[in-house]
């Protein structure tokens, strides 16, 4: 009972939570043209910079009983944004996006089309089945599972030595990247082993994110010939499946290591950047001016960067940089650039604070 | 720095095929993509980033802050996927015959001939249980642990990465640290559980300076020495392990 109980809870923070607080952002975009997956993927880039911005002071100020502190936090935080999109959601929903769905504006095209899709949804429902079913056993989790179990029993924020036993000074290089105490807070707030929540649950929901992003990607790709989506999103499943041409692969991340705040960076957020400068640059070809959630969400997708690895500020500013760039060059708007720039700021924060307190 | 930069490169390519089939995906979009935006994300910005990673000044920057083991990381930013899959459904979406399910199928079938199955790989195995760890690591877990308190256990080396995922109260006088060569760690208790044969006589003495309540060997191992002569006796045998306990050591609460 009390594992059933925790699942439904895990559904709740894992589906319901990212979906309410994406509304949020989905409300100050243009309503018509987003869906589900926009809620989603945005919901969740939103939680993960929340929770950045919650766990690492607790982190570097040493606070004692920190996680706990944490939990209450952010769980608080959450559910209140959860609850303003929730009513965004209630009050707008409807009238202003009256074809909510997970696949938007799929019509009909054809039998082929329907296969194509039924092919990936196949391919999709595999990877989560071996998700479950199968395990990689990688030496890293001997730290960032164990930091999950540790944080979870003991309520301390990287005070404990994963590997072993006893207590250790603060681990900097880490602490600053708390991923796995996300992982913890599920745990918690499920009541559910934080192994298992780790090995299984967490690559049951972000296997299907990282597919809503390819999704969106792809919507944006194929805007005016969506009948090449399902068979584009077909080649993004196989290409994942078979991107184990070496262990480096981001691709073979998010299959084996799913767990790891690494695969998060590379399969989920580094693709959501992609995915907000294909809005923001189409956007700006059209001449909108309402394009400020957007930069919001990149700098939240910045900071959700530094929640999975402490690369994650360089990777980000390298990203934003030269995308920066690029844009102002070839849309000669030096606006893209500086805006651009101003989204690298939470990155430039964590990694002076890493610097610092190194 | 030059064969650091390409050692990487290569260490991420693999195989080179699917990385190929990306070089050859932007070549093609190169000379027909004719969107702005298309080209800004899906070609300026990647061939920027391989020429920021190709430039030994920037790796130098890099390799200076962040170390060698992870520059390879900066080839994530290539959208590897997204482009190989859209450039694939753009040349599909050219042809007009019936020729375009045999080009989609003869496509499918190229990316797995050069790719690698992920799930092929050697370090896959079917899940035991939800924990995602082996039954004998659970097992022995739940069998020596005690509610409220913490247990020192000494352990196998294939169990060393996998403890302490599970369960915080059980503790290990070391861990993965042992398994890095590259971290140079270093400790003689370890050498002699590793050894073909399991000399009590050193092991257990070793075990009882880490005030160790428990020591796991697998059961199929020669031992030599008597374990009574430290103190210690057996306590179970479960899942092709033997645990044996120190009696001298308190283990209530």
């Amino acid at each position: 009972m009390a594992i059933i109980a925790g699942c439904f809870i895990l559904c709740i923070w894992l589906v319901g939570i990212p979906l309410l607080t994406g509304a949020v952002p989905a409300f100050f975009t243009e309503r018509r043209k987003h869906s589900l997956s926009f809620m989603w993927t945005s919901g969740y880039i939103l939680s993960w910079a929340l929770f950045q911005l919650v766990t690492v002071p607790l982190v570097l100020l040493h606070v004692s009983q920190g996680f706990k502190l944490a939990v209450k936090l952010f769980a608080g935080l959450s559910l209140a944004l959860a609850a303003v999109g929730a009513f965004l959601l209630l009050r707008y929903g409807k009238k202003k996006s009256p074809h909510l769905s997970l696949i938007k504006g799929e019509s009909d095209r054809g039998r082929l089309h329907r296969i194509y899709w039924v092919i990936f949804l196949v391919l999709a429902a595999l990877q989560l089945a071996l998700a479950v079913g199968m395990t990689y056993q990688d030496g890293d989790d001997a730290y960032y599972v164990a930091i999950s179990t540790l944080t979870e029993s003991s309520n301390t924020l990287y005070e404990l030595m994963p590997y072993s036993m006893g207590a250790t000074g603060l681990d900097m290089r880490h602490g600053l990247a708390p991923f796995p105490v996300w992982i913890a807070f599920l745990a918690r707030i499920s009541g559910l082993p934080a192994v298992s929540v780790a090995h299984v649950a967490v690559p049951l929901a972000l296997i299907p994110t990282t597919y809503m992003i390819f999704y969106q990607i792809g919507g944006q790709l194929f805007d005016k010939k969506k009948e090449r989506l399902p068979l584009f999103l077909c080649f993004t499943a196989i290409l994942v499946i078979f991107g184990n041409y070496s262990l480096y692969t981001a691709e073979n991340f998010m299959l084996a290591r799913s767990r790891q705040g690494k695969s998060a960076l590379g399969c989920i957020v580094i693709p959501m950047v992609l995915l907000l400068f294909f809005l923001i640059l189409d956007r700006a070809e059209k001449g909108q001016k309402d394009q400020w959630m957007l930069w919001l969400l990149l700098g939240a997708a910045v900071t959700a960067a530094c929640l999975c690895t402490t690369l994650g500020t360089m990777l980000m500013c390298l990203l934003l940089g030269v995308t920066g760039l690029c844009s102002a060059l070839a849309y000669r708007r030096l606006g893209l650039a500086v805006k651009t720039a101003l989204c690298c700021a939470p990155a430039l924060v964590y990694a002076a604070l890493y610097f610092v307190v190194e | 720095m030059w064969r650091l930069i390409t050692g990487s490169f290569q260490n991420f390519m693999g195989t080179g095929l699917i990385m190929g089939w990306y070089l050859l995906t932007l070549v093609y979009l190169w000379f027909t993509e004719k969107d702005r935006r298309r080209r800004v994300l899906l070609l300026y910005v990647p061939l920027a980033v391989l020429a920021l990673y190709f430039n030994p000044l920037f790796a130098r920057l890099v390799y200076g802050a962040v170390g060698d083991e992870i520059y390879y990381r900066i080839l994530w930013l290539l959208p590897v996927t997204i482009v190989v899959a859209y450039g694939t459904a753009c040349v599909y979406g050219r042809i007009k015959s019936r020729k375009k399910y045999w080009f989609a199928a003869l496509s499918a079938v190229l990316v797995m001939v050069s790719g690698s199955c992920v799930y092929c790989s050697p370090h896959f195995h079917r899940a035991e249980n939800l924990y995602h760890m082996p039954q004998a690591v659970v097992d022995i877990c739940d069998a020596i642990q005690v509610e409220g308190r913490e247990v020192m256990a000494v352990f196998p080396k294939e169990m060393l990465s996998l403890v302490r995922q599970y369960t915080p109260l059980v503790c290990m006088p070391y861990g993965r640290e042992m398994l890095v060569s590259r971290w140079g760690a270093d400790n003689p208790l370890y050498d002699a559980m590793e050894a073909e044969v399991l000399d009590m006589n050193v092991i257990l003495p070793l075990a009882k300076t880490y005030s160790s309540h428990f020591v796991i060997v697998p059961e199929g191992k020669e031992t030599v020495g008597n374990v009574e002569d430290y103190g210690f006796v057996l306590v179970d045998r479960i899942d092709g392990y033997v645990i044996y306990q120190d009696t001298g050591v308190y283990i209530g609460l």
